[in-house]
């Protein structure tokens, strides 16, 4: 929606113009763009597969190991999809996708059994539906059969049922909570910890219905595999996404949305200040395995790498090409330079806030009421990116007015033309 | 050529003008206003917290701060938020006022540790919820929840105070020294200007959207339980005045006139005069959605204005949204 009323704007048109005189050109920074998307949704992709793999190996086997290599299977999985979160709201196609693969939060009661101390709030009746333990449900006065779990009833009926976005049945959290449970620990450390035997069908089955959670996993597994293919062809050559940006006169101004509109009001904002602000821990992002901190630092290379023009895939091969950050040195090394230098400033902040967390102050910690030494982590970070969203928006002015072809431009000269 | 000429002009010292005024005429007299009214809030509580004698204050308090609420800049960049935590889609607020009654948590004898409570737990929403929904409204004057009200209102109080004196001794400055040398935040009046003209059009979107569109949800599934303090019954009042707030911030920053806003002004008015429930709770059936839905596309109309009659003439756009993201 934003995305929207950036892309029509009549800084859209004028920054196309500017642009088109400078020396690195717009559609090799395009090209850039949509070559780092192929590899990191490729990438998010294969990681997946890999995550099914041992998803398949858990329900072969339950165990403590075949659990923990699951789990590690989807924190790899992590890395590369959040560095692709960058392209969302620079991309209809992306965005209009994103919801089936990292919603959040969610109202996790909607899938698996709770502990007594989860709160139903009177914004969603169906926080504590409990698929797993319940066949038949009745949701928004229709009766649903989820007698058999499979990925049309999760993606079609479960997930936002009642079309309430914390109702999240599907994608990466959905998966998370399966694996780790919920995270009962409060502000202390520790992630959730949900016993293997969760997942053991028969004799020696905890926590009930062991089948059902089995095909619920292998069905939301499925799914998010699925999903990533879906996204992974749209950057390839030929893929839609792709298409869409480089046939766009104003793709830079995708790729500037993009980074301006993660870093700003979803990063900083929704995801680590209000967290911060509500002392809540479930307010973490990745909140059942504790993984939020890298969730946050991934976040942030994502930004720095499509300004930089290189990405490093997981197999450690680096993808790179002509960057935005030589079309803006070309105009104004002075931006570039300030650009650089603030991307950089929030990527310390974010490796501090993993390293304090790596070493044992957990994120949760960090979330008490009171707690000044996490609170200055996290705003570290958020400031970090208020201030690069500041240079990202200098960058859009200066790409616009660099050419000074206002003359012209229908933003001055058609004012109807823009406005509508 | 004519406009850029003009624009360029406009840009050079009477924005500059526009900042000045915009600070003058509207943001420092609405957060000082807000405070006063918030300092009445709390002096009101203090002399009796039951629910029914703070609601008068209450609403008092809660149009002031409107004056000046879409605001996330500066100071209020961070500080908006403990004062205004909505929307709520978790239910945080109820869960958190639950949480410290039943716990009879004494963190609210003492005002700073409460300023480390959980947002949702303080401000304007924490106190719609305790005094107006049923669930806690009847307190005693005695009770725990009385008292809750008389720190809610006192922390209000001084977060209002807080955020008063940081703009008007601090903030201010750095808007009225945009361009200046040692000015890091702001190298240009017309960054200073953008700042402010971004934060027009960020309210104007946000009543659209979230005021009228969260109640409004889908044509199959509307949602009343999710207009703005609807407890209160403030919803219908609080879109109309954060659109006659934007309308006044622009005709400051503005120096010329604006007659093409003021007449879609007058058209949200009109459109706002025909809805018969203000907290929207009626909003199912067909004639009154259509209603909310005309008023959306009359605010909408002023956001046209505002962009043909002040960012096209200074060549503007606006900048990153706070609500920006999901």
């Amino acid at each position: 929606m934003n995305f929207k009323t950036l892309a029509t704007s009549a800084l859209a048109l004028s920054l196309a113009t500017g642009v088109a005189r400078a020396e690195t050109g717009a559609a090799d920074v395009i090209g850039t763009y949509a070559d780092i998307a192929a590899a990191a949704y490729g990438d998010s992709l294969s990681t997946a597969q890999a995550l099914s793999d041992a998803v398949d190996a858990l329900i072969a086997s339950p165990s403590e190991a075949t659990l923990e290599a699951a789990k590690a299977a989807w924190k790899a999985s992590r890395v590369p999809y959040q560095q692709t979160e960058v392209y969302r709201f620079g991309n209809a196609i992306v965005d209009d996708w994103e919801g089936k693969v990292n919603a959040w939060p969610l109202d996790e009661g909607l899938i698996d059994y709770v502990d007594d101390s989860y709160i139903v709030s009177d914004e969603n009746e169906y926080a504590d539906l409990n698929i797993i333990a319940n066949p038949q449900v009745s949701i928004a006065g229709a009766d649903v059969d989820a007698g058999t779990i499979t990925p049309e009833l999760i993606g079609e009926v479960l997930n936002e049922a009642d079309g309430i976005e914390t109702n999240v049945a599907r994608g990466y959290h959905a998966i998370e909570f399966l694996l780790w449970g919920q995270d009962l620990n409060g502000t202390d450390p520790g992630a959730g910890a949900r016993p293997y035997t969760d997942f053991v069908t028969g004799d020696g089955c905890t926590g009930g219905n062991c089948d059902r959670r089995v095909a619920y996993l292998r069905a939301a597994t499925d799914l998010l595999v699925a999903d990533l293919q879906e996204m992974a062809a749209n950057w390839d050559e030929g893929g839609a996404a792709r298409a869409e940006v480089e046939s766009d006169p104003d793709g830079l101004l995708r790729i500037l949305t993009g980074m301006g509109s993660l870093s700003y009001g979803e990063q900083a904002g929704e995801r680590m200040r209000l967290g911060l602000m509500l002392n809540d821990p479930e307010e973490e992002h990745d909140c059942f395995s504790d993984n939020t901190h890298w969730s946050h630092y991934y976040d942030g290379l994502g930004i720095q790498n499509v300004y930089l023009g290189h990405y490093t895939r997981v197999d450690g091969t680096l993808v790179e090409g002509p960057a935005l950050a030589s079309l803006v040195a070309d105009i104004d090394p002075e931006l570039d330079a300030e650009m650089r230098a603030r991307l950089t400033t929030t990527m310390e902040a974010l490796q501090a806030l993993a390293d304090a967390a790596e070493g044992g102050f957990a994120y949760d910690q960090m979330l008490a009421p009171g707690n000044a030494e996490g609170e200055a982590l996290i705003m570290g970070g958020v400031n970090g990116l208020i201030d690069q969203t500041k240079s990202i928006e200098r960058v859009v002015t200066a790409l616009g007015l660099a050419g000074i072809e206002v003359e012209g431009s229908d933003s001055l000269d058609n004012p109807s033309a823009v406005f509508q | 050529m004519r406009h850029f000429l003009a624009a360029a002009l406009l840009a050079a010292s009477p924005a500059l003008g526009g900042v000045t005024e915009a600070l003058d005429a509207h943001i420092l007299p609405g957060y000082a206003g807000f405070a006063e009214a918030s300092a009445a809030l709390a002096e009101a509580a203090g002399a009796d917290c039951t629910a029914p004698a703070l609601a008068a204050p209450y609403h008092a308090a809660f149009d002031a701060w409107m004056r000046v609420g879409d605001i996330r800049m500066g100071p209020s960049e961070h500080g908006a938020l403990a004062i205004v935590f909505w929307p709520d889609a978790r239910g945080f607020t109820q869960k958190t006022l639950q949480r410290l009654i039943a716990a009879q948590d004494p963190v609210i004898d003492d005002p700073a540790a409460f300023a480390d409570v959980s947002i949702a737990g303080r401000g304007l929403f924490a106190l719609d919820m305790l005094l107006f929904d049923t669930a806690f409204s009847g307190y005693a004057p005695q009770s725990y929840a009385c008292r809750l009200a008389q720190r809610l209102t006192a922390d209000l109080a001084a977060q209002a105070a807080a955020l008063d004196a940081e703009w008007a001794d601090s903030f201010a400055a750095v808007l009225r020294s945009a361009g200046a040398p040692d000015n890091a935040t702001y190298l240009s009046e017309q960054e200073a200007v953008r700042a402010l003209y971004t934060q027009i059009l960020s309210s104007l979107e946000f009543t659209r959207d979230s005021r009228l569109g969260n109640p409004l949800g889908t044509f199959e599934r509307p949602r009343p339980a999710r207009a703005e303090a609807r407890r209160s019954g403030r919803s219908l009042r609080n879109a109309v005045a954060a659109t006659d707030a934007a309308v006044e911030f622009a005709e400051a920053l503005a120096d010329w006139e604006l007659p093409a806003t003021r007449a879609a002004l007058d058209l949200v008015h009109e459109a706002a005069d025909k809805i018969g429930d203000p907290a929207f709770a009626d909003i199912d059936d067909l004639g009154e959605r259509f209603k909310v839905e005309v008023l959306q596309q009359k605010i909408q109309g002023v956001e046209t204005a505002i962009e043909e009659e002040i960012g096209l003439v200074l060549g503007l756009q606006p900048g990153f949204n706070s609500q920006d993201g999901d």
